[in-house]
């Protein structure tokens, strides 16, 4: 994780740190290139020197920047002429230029705006859509499942297929429960029943419970040893 | 909580060791070497400090040095319970009899020689090789007193910054009797011809007289009692963490350890006890026994009857050790010591965090804090600096009372503390420099209700006596008034917008100060409103449509519950968005287009492009002829909102604009996103048995039973706290402008701030939106994320079997955090009684490095928040860089237009950045505009209707396709709120190991700008700051 307490980076310490940043990064950055050939160490240095000036004059506005970019650029043809010959290479430092797009449908804002269109056609259509979605749907799960009894009775094989028993608990017309119980309620009700069975009965129950207390308690005290220790190491006990 | 204790005294208790004892022993018997350099006779007068001599005002100060009687170490030192990080030795020095007449307790001589003894061993101190500097510090505060700091060369690493204060003793020097506090000492303070009695003055010396008595009774206890001591530092630890108290008029250390062994003295506490149990017994003590009243006197062993509590006769010969603990203090430290015993009890764990690892200090207890400038101001002392007690404690005491008659009973207590010492205070040079730290006054509010009440009412116009009383304080705010109830009264009236209630407060201290104590405006710092600048859209808080908003929802429940040509009844509709709660950063304003009439001549020139949404759930009734593939469900539900979208466009002409997802309903300029909860899910969500049960329940059916329930308890705790709404949006605010909109959901920032109101302790509820705020960002960072849950306990319904699961549940999630790394999940345990196993918004986000980063994050800003409390800071800049966010932080950085945003005016600052590579710069499209354009106007109006957007967020599109298109190998910092910076930062994927060195170099850069690209039109700069980083 990087340093994160320069928040005030409006302030002059936050300036002071950046610069710092910067400096560190740098190194490692050579260290990198050593043993690469010389030109591209040439070229690490430049870079140092325009992320200094970057970062320690705080107010360049954005034409400097070009015109530091450009010098950079010219600075870098020169060594990266041998270096890699690719065409690409040179273009690499300028500043690439976005279009706007706005005749382009394929990305950016142009293409949110045409899909946020596209996704509201009106309420009759999006009905429509829907409804053929469905019909398309069910008929491909009645497919499938076609497909699957088809596939198993291929085989000599008939499929006895267990129909859950649970009887129709909803009356069509009013959509009102008619008798019957949720599932859920009927496993609620299990559990409560089970709770009620006597637990300290025999005497060897009540032996057992007392030593996984026992257990537990050993087990939480040694979590505990263990939690202090961590928070210790994350000095947690310094009320200062 | 026994371990943590011992872990606790052993980091924070200062061990002897050889070479520290060696320390201390070497520079005592170089400052006694250099006081045997102090020729005898040697003439001292006023000269050697004309300033403070002339400022305390005593005259005949003029003596022959002699050297001081005797050097004894005492205080904590001696005692062995030094509490680190203050790390001093006190130094007691007797002086001599032979320097001091009889009289000299009269008119301050016994200071000024006092002093100008300590300016000759100063001196002399100087020039001593083993001490490396001499300052000069005050006992307490009371700069009558000074002492001697003496810093020696040798530094020891285990103790850094030890010092040896060097303190006069004044043992058996005056008759006791003479300075009985009903008597005179200082002739100058008199009415007419009756001289006041003076006891401030009075203790002051007697202080000095039998501080070495009594530290030599406090050793006697602590020597070989080692609980004891253990108790003595842990109570300096408590008091230490709460600087409300633990200042010059209420506790110290040494006051500390007189109250443990007056307690140890009067069998109060025996020695089978354990240092917790001292701790208690010590804080009961200070709870019950008005030491303020009757005062602290030692027990001597012959005097057995009566030791306290009638205080002339034992003042003939004895001596307050209580004296600076002041009427005002005493309730507010009754107060801390029952919140710290009610920590003690009701805290998880025992309270350890809440009494031992919280700081209280000032700008996180008091609701309202004011700064006062006095720096060359003159009033206060036009009687002199010190008659009786010293003009800068009454001046202390002025302020509190004018306070306090003015602000009734909206404020619960009111502190005013003003420290004078500063590090380079010079003695010689008199007393007018020590105004220059600005005098602290916190407010602690009763209830919000009556903080933010408008009216005053006075008394009874029939009344002339008070009635004149209170003209004469109000002055010119004061008016006559006509009540409802047909009383004629006098009152003071604050009248002002609901939004800034808030204020009334700030405005009642401001007039108050300005009108009896003629403060200027400039010298006056309140700390209110400075974080409210960025909760304003275009200058008005929106959440005063609040109201409206509520009305219109209402309706359309109402409409929405009496549709009938669809096949089921709607039966009920709940409101699911924040701004129905009050707490969302931007409630919608209501859109002039998104309404059935609309004068479209009258829109003017900003109308938005754009309308907010608001997401509304509404239930059908019961029907069993639901399909029950999860794919289907979804589908007949948007079949259903299309029907209900069409019947509310016939019935009542409302627009309705839908895509597959989401139907919107414009109505009364808002749009209502309606969102159907399927009920089959509902009943088994509850009762998560089993692993196959929770997988039937579709997941939006989920999400939106869980949203619902999270809706609705917010919306009590809201009307619970009225200061809960600012406090939360404060706090989405700086999350979402320190870009990390994709970390926390809303949901989860609600709840964090739930828990500050919820569990308060060791604080009040907070009653004000910046101590809520700075409490905040203290939770977040000091929570203890690893190890513990955070119980959000909205209803106070959770039994202890509820607790224990939730911990259990904790237990497990970190057991497979540790099995599996990789599952990375519920980095932030949040657990409410909807949610036992914090699933709903905690899950996958924040990521543990994502916390991390929140968590120093918060820290700073926290620190930040709390240094602009409370030290001289006016310029609103510092206030701003809390929501400012480095972005030198991220590996790159995307700018984006700030004027392609939909709400442009929700936009802080601008951001630039002028670091790292310019990679790439995109020009703005021109298809988007946030606002409406005279030619979009011309249209008819259905037309315009249908240009409107909902909920259309370019940024969100954006960080979606960029997210789609590089799922792996970067991660997006955005502010969903109206930023228009997002931050990138490269994750460590093993994947790019592979990757060849050449492609190193155009790799990042590239990437960059094919994710420019995505942005088209939407995109202003692209910069790369730092290069993935290479294993090679």
């Amino acid at each position: 994780m990087k340093k994160k307490s320069s928040k005030e980076k409006a302030n002059d310490v936050g300036v002071s740190e950046d610069v710092q940043m910067v400096e560190n990064l740098v190194p490692t950055k050579q260290e990198k290139k050593k043993d690469k050939l010389s030109k591209k160490k040439r070229k690490g240095k430049e870079k140092e020197k325009k992320a200094r000036a970057g970062t320690i004059d705080k107010h360049v506005d954005e034409n400097e920047v070009h015109v530091q970019d450009k010098f950079r650029k010219e600075g870098k043809k020169k060594s990266n002429g041998q270096l890699v010959g690719k065409s690409k290479a040179a273009q690499e430092d300028e500043v690439y230029e976005i279009p706007s797009g706005d005749n382009d449908c394929s990305k950016g804002m142009k293409k949110w705006l045409t899909d946020y269109h596209q996704c509201r056609p009106g309420l009759k259509v999006l009905q429509q859509q829907i409804d053929d979605f469905i019909i398309s749907y069910e008929e491909k799960l009645e497919q499938e499942r076609k497909e699957k009894e088809a596939r198993l009775t291929e085989g000599g094989w008939v499929l006895v297929e267990h129909h859950r028993g649970r009887k129709k608990t909803t009356d069509s017309e009013s959509g009102t429960t008619v008798g019957s119980v949720s599932q859920a309620a009927v496993e609620d009700k299990l559990a409560k029943k089970k709770s009620k069975e006597v637990s300290d009965f025999y005497r060897f129950q009540k032996r057992e419970a007392q030593r996984n207390e026992l257990l537990t308690l050993q087990s939480k005290f040694e979590q505990d040893k263990k939690r202090i220790q961590q928070m210790r190491a994350a000095r947690k006990f310094r009320p200062y | 909580m026994d371990f943590k204790i011992q872990e606790l005294l052993k980091e924070v208790r200062l061990q002897s060791s050889p070479a520290l004892t060696k320390l201390v022993g070497d520079t005592v018997s170089a400052i006694k070497s250099a006081l045997d350099k102090i020729p005898e006779d040697l003439q001292v007068t006023a000269d050697w400090a004309p300033g403070f001599v002339r400022d305390i005002g005593a005259d005949k100060a003029e003596f022959k040095f002699r050297k001081p009687r005797s050097i004894e170490i005492g205080g904590s030192y001696s005692l062995g319970c030094v509490a680190k990080p203050d790390a001093n030795v006190d130094l007691l020095l007797r002086l001599p009899k032979e320097c001091f007449n009889e009289k000299d307790y009269l008119n301050h001589r016994y200071h000024a020689k006092r002093c100008l003894y300590l300016c000759v061993i100063k001196k002399y101190l100087k020039s001593s090789s083993s001490i490396q500097k001499v300052e000069w510090s005050t006992l307490q505060n009371e700069a009558r007193k000074p002492v001697l700091v003496v810093y020696p060369v040798p530094k020891l690493d285990e103790v850094p910054g030890l010092f040896i204060r060097i303190i006069p003793t004044a043992t058996s020097l005056f008759d006791p009797s003479k300075l009985n506090v009903k008597r005179n000492s200082v002739r100058a303070l008199n009415t007419g011809d009756v001289s006041l009695p003076t006891p401030i003055y009075n203790c002051s010396i007697l202080e000095d007289m039998y501080l070495e008595e009594n530290s030599n009774f406090v050793k006697k206890f602590f020597s070989g009692w080692k609980e004891l001591g253990d108790a003595l530092i842990l109570l300096k630890v408590w008091a230490r963490l709460r600087s409300s108290i633990y200042v010059h008029d209420c506790l110290n250390g040494f006051l500390i350890s007189v109250i443990v062994s007056y307690l140890a003295a009067k069998n109060k506490i025996n020695r089978d006890m354990m240092p917790m149990g001292i701790f208690r017994a010590t804080l009961k003590f200070i709870e019950t026994h008005p030491l303020w009243k009757h005062g602290l006197y030692i027990p001597t062993i012959d005097q057995n009857a009566s030791l306290k509590g009638n205080e002339q006769l034992n003042s003939l010969t004895q001596f307050n050790l209580a004296f600076r603990i002041s009427s005002v203090a005493y309730p507010e430290l009754q107060d801390e010591v029952a919140l710290t015993l009610r920590s003690l009890e009701t805290c998880r764990d025992g309270g350890f965090e809440e009494i031992f690892a919280t700081k209280i200090d000032n700008a996180a207890k008091y609701d309202y804090c004011f700064r006062l400038n006095l720096k060359g101001n003159r009033d206060f002392c036009s009687l002199g600096f010190c008659l009786d007690d010293e003009c800068w404690r009454m001046y202390e005491q002025d302020v509190h009372s004018l306070l306090y008659q003015g602000l009734t009973d909206r404020a619960k207590f009111i502190r005013v503390i003003w420290r004078n010492t500063y590090s380079d205070f010079n003695v010689e040079n008199g007393l007018s420099a020590l105004d220059c730290e600005p005098l602290f006054v916190g407010v602690l509010v009763s209830s919000v209700e009556k903080a933010f009440r408008v009216v005053d009412i006075g008394p009874n116009a029939e009344k002339k006596d008070e009635a004149l009383m209170f003209r004469k304080f109000w002055g010119e705010k004061a008016e006559l008034r006509r009540f409802q109830d047909g009383k004629i009264a006098e009152s003071t009236v604050w009248e002002s917008e609901q939004g800034s209630r808030h204020l009334i407060l700030k405005r009642i201290v401001e007039f108050l100060l300005g009108r009896h104590l003629s403060l200027l405006e400039k010298d006056i710092v309140s700390v209110v409103d400075q974080l409210d600048f960025s909760l304003l859209h275009d200058g008005k808080d929106l959440v005063s449509h609040s109201g409206r908003l509520l009305g219109t929802f209402e309706e359309l429940s109402k409409r929405l519950r009496s549709i009938e040509d669809v096949p089921l009844r709607i039966s009920t509709v709940q409101p699911l968005d924040s701004a129905f709660r009050y707490t969302s950063v931007f409630p919608p304003e209501p859109h002039p287009v998104a309404n059935k009439k609309v004068d479209v001549a009258r829109l003017h020139n900003l109308t938005p492009f754009c309308v907010q949404s608001l997401e509304v759930m509404i239930q059908l009734e019961g029907s069993g002829n639901w399909p029950m593939d999860d794919v289907l469900i979804e589908k007949t539900k948007s079949v259903f909102l299309l029907k209900i979208a069409e019947s509310l466009q016939d019935n009542w002409g409302l627009t309705c604009t839908a895509s597959e997802e989401d139907v919107d309903v414009f109505m009364d300029g808002y749009a209502f996103r309606l969102r159907i909860l399927h009920e089959r899910g509902l009943s088994l969500v509850n009762k998560e048995v089993g692993r196959d049960q929770t997988k039937r329940i579709s997941a939006a059916d989920k999400i939106l039973f869980v949203r619902s329930q999270h809706a609705s308890m917010i919306n009590g705790l809201q009307f619970r706290y009225p200061i809960f709404g600012p406090v939360v949006r404060l706090a989405k605010r700086w999350l979402a402008s320190h870009l990390f909109s994709a970390c926390l959901a809303e949901e989860a920032v609600e709840l964090l701030v739930a828990y500050l109101f919820l569990k308060p302790l060791p604080f009040d509820v907070p009653c004000s939106r910046i101590t809520g705020f700075l409490r905040f960002l203290r939770l977040l960072a000091e929570h203890d994320w690893a190890f513990s849950p955070l119980i959000v306990d909205i209803n106070g319904d959770l039994s202890q079997n509820d607790e224990k699961e939730i911990d259990d549940n904790f237990t497990q999630s970190r057991k497979a955090y540790k099995e599996n790394t990789q599952i990375e999940s519920n980095a932030m345990f949040l657990a409410t009684a909807y949610d036992k196993s914090s699933e709903a918004w905690t899950r996958c986000s924040p990521n543990p490095l994502e916390l991390k980063r929140l968590v120093a994050y918060a820290r700073s800003s926290a620190s930040l928040l709390t240094k602009l409390i409370l030290q001289n800071q006016t310029d609103p800049l510092g206030w701003e860089c809390l929501f400012r966010t480095p972005l030198s932080l991220y590996d790159a950085v995307i700018l984006l237009h700030g004027d392609r945003l939909p709400y442009p005016k929700r936009l802080l600052f601008t951001s630039e950045l002028n670091q790292g590579r310019h990679v790439a710069h995109g020009t703005a499209s021109n298809c988007f505009h946030p606002f409406l354009l005279p030619a979009d106007m011309k249209g008819s109006l259905e037309q315009l209707k249908t240009k409107l957007m909902v909920n259309f967020d370019p940024l969100r599109c954006f960080v979606g396709d960029v997210e789609k298109e590089f799922s792996n190998g970067l991660k997006l910092w955005y502010d969903s709120l109206g930023g228009d910076a997002v931050g990138l930062t490269w994750e460590r994927s093993k994947k790019r190991e592979r990757e060849e060195e050449e492609t190193d170099e155009k790799y990042p850069v590239d990437l960059l700008r094919n994710i420019g690209e995505l942005g088209k039109g939407f995109v202003r700069d692209v910069y790369l700051l730092k290069a993935p980083r290479l294993s090679s």
